[in-house]
């Protein structure tokens, strides 16, 4: 690696301090920040400006690179998350290597928290850092890794299936593996969909339909991935596929859709394994209704109380559609219907399920689907009544409230209940098998008691069963068990390991519209990293001084990352007649997650993490100690 | 007791006029809104809210219906056009209906046919009553004192009076139990559970310390006066006036006949024949007002019109129309045509009277102030 200063130039660091249009410059004396910073050592030239990333801010950079008045940046402004990219390729088009750039933060880390004369000194000591460090900064590349044009898709829901095609249309041939022997996912159990009023199973079939004509796409019903080696580019998978128990009424052939069980794809005999090489993943694997202890509101104790799921479903299937509503032979003149079941669920009032797990979050598709079913029962059924006991109300989204109006219009009844309070389920003493008794807020707090047929327990979604594939792909998992992105907003379907994206409920409760979106995203991101045949990482790896390595293997056992880090044989050629075999610790970089830990573990401080290395962090605190 | 949701009741309600109660969804802007409604009684939500969830029993315990005087703005202002002020007046008619034991209130409310049916035997009956049993037809001048001797119909008015009291004391009576039989939920101090009827437990010296309101209250109505904004007050006036008009006329009916009822002419500056011409404009000048507001729908109280609406209008106005006549005719001198007159004014008053003042709207004249009073003496009941 060549430095510019072993080229015989000496270090000029340009300083850019940003007002961030107030939000920093309301708290920090920035012009004081800049005198400061001039009067360093090394420092060619200090400016502020209002906002550095616009496009004047970024042009003030690039003139002073372009005149050759410094050649090392440093820029103190928001969070590095935020704005770090866009400088690096400022820098990058006015002809700089755009690591020769360290990034002071001085918003989240000093103006929003801090006031008046301590703010200003500690954005001056954040910035003197970062100019001791940008003036041992090597210029770096990136890392560039050849990657397969093959993508592999997870889980065949309605995220998995538009993910698979998206990839297959531009281009990118797809594996999609599917646990079960049917495509579609949860979709496929559903009717008319809340806020289209589109017949889910229609649109699964179409979606289902186009995948299995695609030509790109091989499909892998009742697999599930067994193995996972390689990294971003150059993974490989290994699946296990077995035929699904054929039950004797099982007459479908492939191509055929069922309802509420989903697309028939070509399925396997036997058990196979096989092993494949793809360039990234999509895990698209969904969720799982909750299902409600036993008892919890009469669930599994009375026969008349279903979930939201089962009410659906025998809704599409009665097939005598008299004037009101029959399931299992039995006339249902009246349905109570109870929101926020398994979900929202709060500590201390709501009983943990297994594992000690509480679902706080709003499973976000219940109210929605609930009002459907509700409005649909009493459109086709102008004789059975519908009686809603909620928490709130929350038909977010593009149309959705329209679903509250027409059930308010169509009658339905709604009650409102307190968390700690929620609706009683207990035998019936008239002509109806089960009474609902609740403490309604919209009442008055007064207990109101209704007679009903049938309890339906609107039942909120959960994180899939997915432990195995979390520890094969090293899956990071938020505290809900869905699994989670780097940055909801900021890289909403990555996670950290390169090449991995999620699509789908398999991260978050979503609708399908919403599952799509994320998987049209993953896909799309799946699709630029592995277009040009080869994918750019970071060139913040470990990086081994053949110099200084003894082979003493201290970073191989401290390193975290399978295939980091291997201790290889080398031939160091002494003199021409004197050649020795030692052993050397090499790192793969397209593996490195840049973590450091072998840095600290090596003896003879023969590894350095490129962009943050020893040297540049004693940099950094020397700066600090005398500022 | 346990409140049991009926979601049928709704729908028989429409028959009241209780229409689009099932829009709400329970914001409670109405009650923000009103001027009547308290915190110890607020309402109109409540009562919406128990109509639309058919919580019959709440609703025949609510003293509330009875202290909504219908300005309507809660109507105007209610965001999903639930009408909670045609939602009062519906349940005031539905109450009425439930106090009444006879029945005769339900059907007179629920069935138009029955509605036009009663006035119209009642009306004949009155007819051939007199067909039968009037006195003899003097021509040469008119003499109304022998036709229908004034000391007769005094005495049938009497009995009339003992008949229409009988029924609606037994009705308030029933109104009494209902609203004193349960104490409502917000008032109940955390007791959870049940709750000794407040009918005998409530020592008579408290009814009597506020006897004085319940005379008061059903002399002015002045709480109406409180009901809406200034403009909204028009409406107070024209009530006190009709109510004014009819109670003048009522007792120079039905105590003061013989003054009232004479064949001599009074002059002019004649205290009761004053107090007939103030009465008569009065009630005129009233129900003309309103026929043409329903007729126009001027304002959110006469938008919806019950059918049993414009029966209680057209016969009341067509009771004073005839009174009028009848006495434009004395005037003139005209006897055949006073006589007639005169039995085509009774045809009219006496369905009007033996109708609404027991079963229909007359009775909220006793049941406004009634429910005012026992409010009261639940409050004080409750301090002490
Ligand atoms: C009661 C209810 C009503 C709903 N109503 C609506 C509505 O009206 N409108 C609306 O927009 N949304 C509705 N939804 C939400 C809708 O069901 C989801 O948005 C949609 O199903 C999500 O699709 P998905 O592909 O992310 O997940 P899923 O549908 O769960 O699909 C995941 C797929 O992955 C497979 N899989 C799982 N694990 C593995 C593994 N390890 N290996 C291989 N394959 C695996 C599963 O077998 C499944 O086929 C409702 C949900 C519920 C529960
Ligand atoms: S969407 Fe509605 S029912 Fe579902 S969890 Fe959220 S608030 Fe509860
Ligand atoms: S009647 Fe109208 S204003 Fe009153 S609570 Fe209902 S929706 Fe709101």
């Amino acid at each position: 690696m060549t430095s510019e200063k072993r080229n015989g130039e000496t270090e000029r660091v340009g300083v850019y301090i940003c007002h961030c249009g107030g939000n920093i410059s309301d708290h920090v004396d920035v012009e004081k920040v800049a005198a400061h910073a001039q009067r360093l050592p090394g420092v060619a030239v200090a400016r502020t400006n209002m906002f550095m990333c616009s496009d004047p801010g970024q042009e003030l950079i690039q003139q002073d690179i372009r005149s050759g008045r410094i050649n090392r940046v440093v820029i103190a402004s928001c969070a590095p998350s935020l704005h770090e990219l866009t400088f690096r390729g400022a820098i990058k088009r006015a002809g700089l290597n755009p690591y020769l750039y360290e990034h002071a933060n001085i918003r989240e880390q000093v103006s929003w928290v801090h006031h008046g004369e301590p703010a200003t000194r500690k954005a001056a000591t954040l910035v003197a850092a970062a100019v001791a460090k940008a003036k041992v900064l090597e210029p770096l590349e990136p890392i560039r890794v050849e990657a397969r044009r093959h993508a592999t898709v997870i889980g065949g829901g309605v995220a998995g299936l538009r993910a698979a095609l998206d990839l297959a249309r531009r281009g990118i041939e797809v594996v999609l593996v599917e646990k079960s022997p049917f495509l579609g996912g949860m979709a496929a159990q559903l009717a008319t969909l809340s806020s289209s009023g589109k017949n889910a199973g229609e649109l699964i079939k179409a979606l289902a339909q186009a995948v299995h004509a695609e030509t790109r796409i091989g499909v892998c019903p009742g697999a599930e991935v067994i193995a996972c080696e390689g990294s971003v580019g150059n993974f490989s998978l290994t699946l296990e596929q077995r035929a699904p128990e054929r039950r004797p009424e099982w007459k479908h052939q492939p191509g055929d859709y069922v309802p509420f069980a989903g697309f028939v794809p070509a399925l396997p005999d036997g058990v196979q394994q096989f092993t494949f090489e793809t360039g990234a993943i999509v895990v698209a694997t969904g969720f799982q209704p909750y299902s409600p202890a036993i008892g919890e509101y009469g669930f599994r104790r009375y026969p008349e109380v279903i979930t939201l799921p089962q009410l659906i479903r025998s809704l599409a299937e009665d097939k005598a559609r008299g004037s009101r509503l029959v399931i299992a032979g039995k006339p249902i003149r009246r349905v109570a219907m109870i929101h926020c079941v398994g979900s929202r669920q709060i500590p201390g009032i709501h009983e943990p399920g297994e594992g000690g797990t509480l679902n706080e979050y709003c499973s976000r598709v219940c109210c929605a689907a609930a009002l459907q079913a509700a409005v649909a029962i009493r459109e086709s059924y102008p004789e059975t009544r519908v009686f809603e006991y909620y928490r709130d109300i929350r038909t977010y989204g593009r149309g959705q409230e329209e679903l509250y109006e027409q059930a308010s219009k169509k009658q339905v009844l709604f009650f409102r209940f307190e968390p700690e309070a929620p609706p009683r389920i207990e035998p019936g003493d008239g002509p109806h098998p089960l009474q609902v008794t609740v403490r309604d807020t919209l009442t008055f707090g007064e207990e109101v008691t209704a007679e009903v047929d049938l309890v339906v327990l609107a039942v909120g979604m959960e994180a899939g069963p997915v432990q195995a594939l979390v520890e094969k792909l090293r899956l990071p998992v938020g505290a809900d068990r869905f699994l989670q992105e780097v940055h909801p907003k900021l890289r909403p379907v990555e996670v950290a390991t390169a090449g991995i994206f999620l699509a789908g409920t398999c991260q978050a409760p979503m609708t399908v519209g919403e599952a799509c979106a994320a998987a049209q995203a993953a896909a799309a991101k799946t699709a630029a990293l592995l277009a040009g045949g080869s994918v750019e990482l970071d060139p913040f790896v470990a990086h081994v001084d053949p110099g200084r390595c003894d082979g003493s293997g201290a970073c191989l056992e401290a390193c975290p990352v399978k295939g980091a880090i291997a201790m290889l044989t080398v031939e160091n050629q002494v003199e021409i007649w004197w050649r020795i075999e030692r052993r050397q610790a090499r790192v793969n970089p397209a593996q490195c997650t840049g973590c450091g830990i072998c840095v600290a573990a090596c003896p003879r401080k023969a590894i350095n993490v490129n962009g943050w290395t020893l040297q540049q962090y004693e940099g950094m605190v020397d700066a600090i100690l005398e500022g | 007791m346990k409140a049991v949701v009926d979601p049928d009741l709704l729908a028989s309600l429409e028959k009241f006029g209780v229409a689009d109660g099932a829009a709400c969804f329970n914001c409670g802007t109405c009650t923000a809104v009103c001027s009547l409604s308290s915190e110890a009684a607020a309402f109109p939500r409540k009562l919406v809210r128990y109509a639309q969830l058919g919580l019959r029993e709440k609703i025949m315990q609510s003293p509330e219906p009875w202290l909504c005087y219908y300005c309507g703005d809660c109507s105007e202002t209610c965001p999903r056009r639930a009408n909670p002020g045609e939602v009062m007046m519906g349940l005031r008619r539905y109450l009425t209906s439930r106090y009444d034991w006879t029945g005769i209130s339900r059907l007179f409310y629920t069935s138009k046919a029955f509605e036009v049916l009663s006035v119209l035997v009642v009306a004949a009956l009155v007819g051939a009553g007199f067909y039968a049993f009037h006195g003899p037809v003097v021509t040469e001048r008119v003499a109304l004192n022998v036709l229908a001797p004034n000391t007769v119909v005094e005495r049938l008015d009497l009995a009339l009076l003992a008949v229409l009291s009988l029924l609606l004391l037994s009705n308030a009576y029933r109104l009494f139990q209902a609203v004193m039989g349960n104490p409502s939920p917000e008032q109940r101090p955390d007791s959870g559970g049940r709750q000794p009827s407040l009918l005998h437990g409530i020592p008579l010296r408290v009814y009597l310390q506020e006897a004085k309101e319940l005379a008061f209250q059903f002399l002015t109505q002045s709480r109406f006066a409180a009901c809406g904004t200034k403009s909204q007050r028009t409406q107070w006036y024209v009530h006190l006036l009709v109510m004014s008009g009819y109670s003048i006329v009522f007792l120079l009916v039905v105590v003061g006949l013989r003054w009232f009822q004479t064949d001599k002419l009074y002059p002019l500056w004649h205290p009761v024949r004053l107090l007939g011409y103030y009465a008569t404009f009065a009630i005129l000048y009233g129900t003309t007002y309103a026929i043409l507001g329903r007729l126009r729908k001027s304002r959110a109280a006469y938008a919806h019109s019950h059918a049993s609406d414009w029966t209680f209008l057209i016969l009341l106005w067509l009771t004073a129309f005839t009174g009028i006549a009848v006495h434009a005719a004395r005037l003139l001198a005209m006897p055949l045509a006073t006589y007639l007159l005169y039995v085509i004014h009774l045809m009219i008053a006496v369905p009007m009277l033996l109708i609404e003042v027991p079963f229909a709207k007359w009775t909220h004249q006793l049941y406004r102030p009634l429910v005012l009073y026992l409010v009261k003496v639940k409050g004080n009941a409750r301090q002490s």
